[in-house]
């Protein structure tokens, strides 16, 4: 069984990708979206969110980028293919890739000091604790992050068969 | 087709940003009309151009993703194409967006229409070094595809060869073959067996017909038989039922899947990449921190471009008016005709023709730096910037240009409202802007704090009127939100194009249409309001213009009592009458009704400093100016719109300044 766990696009933050799972209420902006082709399956990146919040920009996976209102896409359910490392949106126990290491060359260096590097797979074992705690999963080995050192790390999220 | 017949009729459909507007000036250059659609305030553009042997009408279709209606202007496309089909579709694709595009592109070929495909802006796909291989394309849609660039008219003679071929050898298209699931396929099947065997004659495909039958509310707007309208209706009701969605979505689902295949197909596996310079541009113009700073500042230059610029070409305009009207009223032909005579013609038409050519500097200028910021696609960065600021108010953040640039000038800035995208946008913004303060009423604001208040408090003065303008925009912006005086508000779904550099052959052609336009539309209105009020200062002719036995003074006096709660007189009655021409003439104006050489002595004598804010609030709040209202009128279409906005300024002006002035009477000043 493939784990799979849906969030609303509203919630995601810059530099995530999402597919598409469902459009939501059956409103103006989803039949809006539809005629544009964006539908459930459709890939999604988050570029950014507007400086004054609750606008975000997207890129549809076919070099187009448009404009969104957080409000107005709170209904829409996507799976989330990548994401900033952020306590609110990781999953305890998924496996995650390393995708892109953001910030500075200090911080690059620091984390591939400590073994994070782009490639890298962890786990987050146990949600909600600060720092956040991450596993490697090849080595076993654990990495204390801070907060605003987690969400410069991005990753993409691995679906693995589950055990139980 | 015979040449010798009706006109052939060549409809421009496409999704927005296609860049068909640019296409459409293309083809049919300055041979132009502009309507209204029918019903709507949705602006109908149409052009000629000769085709060979043929006559050709290009109708400009407003932009639309389906044929499958959200918005009022895919409502407006739909009705045209089942209404009155064209003789041939031109439908425009951006060679960048392909998938997107030609989700509209097969549902119009499935009307069976004749079709061509123009691939616009093909020099920047070639320029990201992109490959299309379009004879796949027009394999598999069966219509000709021409690749082509609006911007640069590179294949312009092209898609005229193709437009004449297909209108020489008219041929059906077949409509392309889109997999539905198997209860859509059975209900377009039975309601097409039902179309065929009614009596309905119609060009188009009937299970095109089906289709938007099946979308619509109601039959009846397309078919008399009731037996079809029935089995639509009963098809209706079980696809509500068994499907999870709504019956339009899931046939966007099916069309998409058809259009990301025959996307994939033309564009051989390459991949999409973005534009990496407008990726780099964004980081700096959207950037978290520097974004709105930036945007500010070039606020800031596109003020004082339109107004810096503007006001000094205005200046001599007026200089230039105002010497060739003494020079020709000095000449003895026209000395000889008889004074009211003389006085209509310079003091009615020539003022009138002057009030109007004021506005021609700033209405280029504005234009002109409209179309670079829309041209290179700053526009939508503006929108996404404003957004959550602007959607409090129940408009998009493009609307903030337009009020914005209100504070300079309300004319050009409701015209200006057309860039918006919603109607509701529209209506709401143009609404709001004759609450701005414009440089015309600060001029009567700066000469009467200049009279009434010491020169420490004057500016004070000036910027609690800007404060009260800012609080009445977004109060009565709410109040419009409240009551959805534009109709139900659209989602925002914009999209951010990428940059572009705007070619001046653009920007200038816009400018100078936006000019003619308001020449041919707005200009008439504004003359015809200068001679109303001519008439009312001039009449009767036998007492001095503008005096207390006049029209005006008499309506001055009669409206007394309504003015005399917010400490108004008579005098300043009159002056607010000849401000319904312009603000700029309210002092000279005053002058006039006062009719003494020392204006300041006799109205420091005459009104007390209450009174007189009382008057600068009436002043800030009513009715701009016979331009602005009439370019309301010419941009909402609307007569309904058009009053609302001066009844709606006139009651908010009286209240205002009643309460303001009876709230300082009861606080003991006077």
């Amino acid at each position: 069984m493939t784990r799979t766990q849906h969030i609303p696009v509203s919630a995601l933050l810059a530099h995530s990708e999402c597919i598409i799972h469902s459009l939501g209420s059956d409103d103006k902006t989803v039949q809006r979206l539809a005629q544009m082709g964006i539908l459930p399956g459709t890939h999604l990146q988050i570029i950014r969110v507007a400086p004054l919040g609750g606008t975000i920009e997207v890129n549809d996976g076919q070099g187009q980028n448009f404009a969104l209102r957080q409000q107005e896409v709170a209904a829409m359910s996507c799976e989330p293919v990548a994401m900033p490392l952020i306590s609110e949106l990781v999953a305890e126990g998924q496996t995650y890739m390393i995708r892109d290491i953001r910030g500075g060359k200090t911080f690059q260096l620091r984390m591939a000091a400590a073994g994070l590097q782009e490639g890298s797979l962890i786990q987050i074992r146990k949600a909600g604790v600060k720092p956040m705690q991450a596993h490697f999963v090849d080595t076993n080995k654990q990495i204390s992050l801070g907060e605003g050192e987690a969400k410069k790390i991005i990753v993409e999220v691995i679906n693995h068969e589950s055990n139980s | 087709m015979n040449p010798t017949v009706e006109p052939i009729t060549i409809a421009l459909a496409s999704i927005p940003n296609s860049g068909k507007t640019t296409l459409f000036n293309r083809l049919t250059g300055s041979s132009q009309s502009t309507g209204n659609w029918p019903g709507v305030s949705v602006e109908q553009k149409s052009g000629l151009f000769p085709l060979g042997e043929y006559s050709v009408t290009l109708i400009d279709l407003p932009g639309a993703y389906a044929l499958s209606p959200v918005t009022e202007e895919e409502q407006v496309v739909r009705d045209y194409f089942l209404n009155s089909p064209p003789d041939i579709i031109l439908n425009v694709l951006d060679a960048g967006n392909l998938q997107r595009g030609l989700g509209l592109t097969l549902q119009m070929a499935a009307s069976a229409l004749p079709m061509v495909v123009a691939v616009n802006m093909m020099d920047e796909t070639r320029r990201r070094g992109i490959t299309l291989d379009l004879r796949a394309m027009a394999l598999h849609l069966g219509v000709p595809v021409i690749e082509l660039s609006a911007k640069t008219g590179e294949g312009l003679p092209d898609l005229k060869d193709a437009l004449y071929e297909v209108i020489k050898h008219p041929e059906k298209t077949r409509a392309p073959h889109i997999s539905c699931p198997p209860l859509l396929e059975k209900a377009f099947f039975q309601i097409t067996e039902a179309i065929g065997k009614s009596t309905i004659d119609t060009r188009l495909d009937h299970t095109f017909l089906a289709m938007r039958m099946l979308e619509a509310e109601s039959q009846s707007q397309w078919t008399s038989n009731e037996k079809v309208a029935a089995l639509t209706r009963k098809w209706q009701r079980r696809l509500k039922q068994s499907l999870h969605t709504s019956f339009p979505v899931v046939c966007a689902g099916c069309r998409f899947n058809a259009a990301r295949g025959l996307a994939m197909e033309v564009l051989g596996g390459q991949p999409v990449i973005e534009d990496k310079l407008s990726r780099r541009l964004d980081h700096i113009f959207l950037h978290r921190f520097f974004g709105l700073p930036i945007f500010i500042m070039l606020m800031f230059l596109l003020f004082q471009g339109v107004y810096g610029l503007g006001a000094p070409l205005q200046e001599v305009l007026s200089v230039a008016f105002d010497r060739a009207g003494s020079w020709l009223s000095s000449q003895t032909m026209v000395l000889s005709l008889p004074a009211w005579l003389q006085s209509f013609l310079f003091d009615g038409i020539w003022q009138g023709v002057a009030v109007v050519t004021s506005f021609l500097p700033i209405i280029a200028l504005f234009f002109f730096f409209m179309s670079v910021i829309e041209d290179s696609g700053y526009m939508a960065r503006v929108a996404f910037l404003m957004d959550r600021l602007m959607h409090r108010l129940g408009l998009d953040g493009k609307a903030f240009i337009s009020i914005l640039l209100g504070y300079g000038c309300n004319v050009p800035a409701v015209m200006g409202t057309r860039i918006l995208t919603s109607n509701y946008s529209r209506i709401l913004t143009m609404l709001l802007i004759p609450f701005t303060l414009c440089t015309a009423r600060l001029q009567i604001f700066v000469f009467l704090t200049a009279i009434f208040f010491t020169s420490t408090i004057a500016p004070w003065i000036i910027l609690a009127l800007y404060s009260c303008s800012f609080v009445a925009v977004i109060l009565t912006g709410f109040m419009l939100k409240l009551f959805r005086i534009g109709g139900a508000p659209e989602p925002f779904i914009m999209e951010i194009p990428p940059y572009r550099f705007p070619t001046p052959r653009s920007v200038g052609l816009r400018s100078w249409y936006e000019m003619k336009d308001f020449l041919s539309r707005a200009a008439p209105l504004i003359i015809a309001g200068v001679l109303l009020v001519w008439l009312l200062s001039h009449m009767p002719t036998n007492v001095p213009p503008a005096s207390a036995a006049t029209w005006a003074g008499q309506l001055g006096q009669i409206l007394a009592p309504v003015f005399q709660p917010l400490g108004i007189g008579w005098q300043e009655t009159v002056a607010l009458i000849f401000g319904f021409i312009a603000k700029e003439i309210v002092v000279g104006s005053l002058a006039v009704i006062y009719g003494g050489t020392d204006l300041v002595g006799l109205m420091s004598n005459h009104i007390t400093p209450m009174q007189s804010l009382s008057f600068m609030i009436f002043c800030l709040l009513y009715t701009p100016c016979v331009a602005t209202i009439a370019a309301i009128w010419t941009e909402s279409r609307s007569l309904r719109i058009t009053l609302i906005s001066l009844v709606s300024g006139l009651a908010i002006a009286w209240l205002t300044s009643f309460i303001f002035y009876q709230s300082g009477l009861l606080f003991g000043f006077h």
